[in-house]
């Protein structure tokens, strides 16, 4: 699966079928501080992604 | 795909405490009805109420202006004006200052934009050399002023800011680490024959929902984040507090309710000195100088 990061680099992660809240997990990211969206579409964070899914994640910024 | 519990149409959003999923219609309908219901239930906003909306661009002003625009019909004769502080923070500023130009104006909302510059001479960049981990403490202290004077300016009676439940429980937990009991339970939006009432209509809304809120009515923009955040006890108690949410759900509610618990024990109770004059510049203040004068003689100005 390819990921797209909040600083907008890219990795590449095992495509074994999870909840984007696992892959966040792995990454060491913090669901609650995060938008995270599948194929160009916001998806809540229990929905599973898998195979050639790619994933972007947003960092919800602060201030405001 | 998840479906939302409403309509079950495709979920766009899951809401952790209590848990459910909403489709992009249903959320902003969730958003908007707690909005309302936290108002509401603090009497935050009265028929002919001249609201200073504090709009610094960024996403959580954004939602607020969204909001209150699509609520105001409700309110009889309540007038909403927005206000924007320019502090002149180099790479930050500008961005954000244009973004709340535009949504004001495609909301059609009264807006001006007071800057740090004109009130005070300088910008906080300027301000800041040599003290930037006090920007947010000296950022806060003339921004408040700055709304202030603004908001009195155009005949005000509330002034309303974005600061939503992330904000509002890092407070909490930042007073308490300080021992600061009077800001712990102090209530900007107790009617005050000394200051203009401040209200936080997001104030039980978590930050992440503002930022599902904004993309999903197309009011989303990726802008920058204030270069002086990292200086701040603030962004490790943020660090902190986000952590124990993701494990414990419901904790920056909780706390929240600590807070408005303990003020009720203390209501009545003398936790801060009394209010009086500053006797230089005759603000009100709960010392000899307020805060502004304080600031001024310490910048050597």
């Amino acid at each position: 699966m390819n990921i797209i990061l909040p600083d907008n680099s890219g990795r590449t992660v095992d495509p074994a079928p999870r909840t984007i809240e696992q892959v966040l997990m792995e990454l060491g990211i913090n669901p609650i501080e995060v938008i995270v969206s599948v194929n160009g579409k916001l998806v809540p964070e229990d929905v599973i992604v898998s195979g050639n899914d790619e994933i972007r994640i947003v960092r919800v910024a602060h201030g405001g | 795909m998840k479906g939302c519990d409403c309509c079950g149409e495709p979920a766009i959003a899951r809401v952790r405490e209590p848990n459910r999923h909403f489709c992009a219609t249903h959320f902003t309908g969730f958003f908007e009805d707690r909005v309302g219901r936290t108002i509401r239930d603090d009497n935050m906003i009265k028929p002919g109420d001249r609201i200073a909306l504090a709009l610094s661009g960024g996403k959580d002003s954004r939602a607020l202006i969204l909001v209150l625009s699509h609520l105001l019909p409700v309110w009889e004769n309540v007038h909403l004006v927005a206000i924007t502080i320019d502090e002149g923070i180099e790479g930050y500023r500008d961005e954000t200052v244009r973004a709340a130009r535009e949504l004001t104006a495609i909301l059609g909302i009264e807006h001006h934009t007071v800057s740090f510059e004109d009130l005070f001479g300088n910008n906080l960049d300027t301000l800041l050399v040599g003290r930037e981990r006090e920007a947010c403490t000296v950022c806060g202290i003339i921004r408040k002023k700055a709304l202030t004077v603004a908001a009195e300016q155009y005949s005000a009676t509330k002034i309303a800011t974005g600061h939503n439940l992330d904000d509002e429980a890092q407070s909490v937990l930042m007073n308490t680490l300080r021992g600061d009991l009077p800001r712990f339970v102090r209530d900007a939006a107790q009617e005050n024959p000394y200051f203009i009432p401040r209200i936080k209509p997001l104030s039980l809304t978590p930050e992440k929902e503002i930022a599902i809120y904004l993309m999903v009515n197309n009011a989303w923009n990726v802008l920058p984040e204030c270069p002086y955040t990292r200086f701040a006890l603030r962004a490790e108690v943020r660090g902190m507090l986000t952590k124990l949410e993701y494990r414990y759900p419901g904790t920056m509610l909780h706390l929240i309710e600590t807070k408005k618990k303990i003020g009720r024990y203390c209501a009545g109770a003398q936790v801060s000195e009394p209010i009086r004059r500053c006797r230089e510049c005759g603000d009100p203040c709960s010392a000899d100088l307020c805060q502004v004068c304080q600031l001024r003689h310490s910048l050597g100005r």
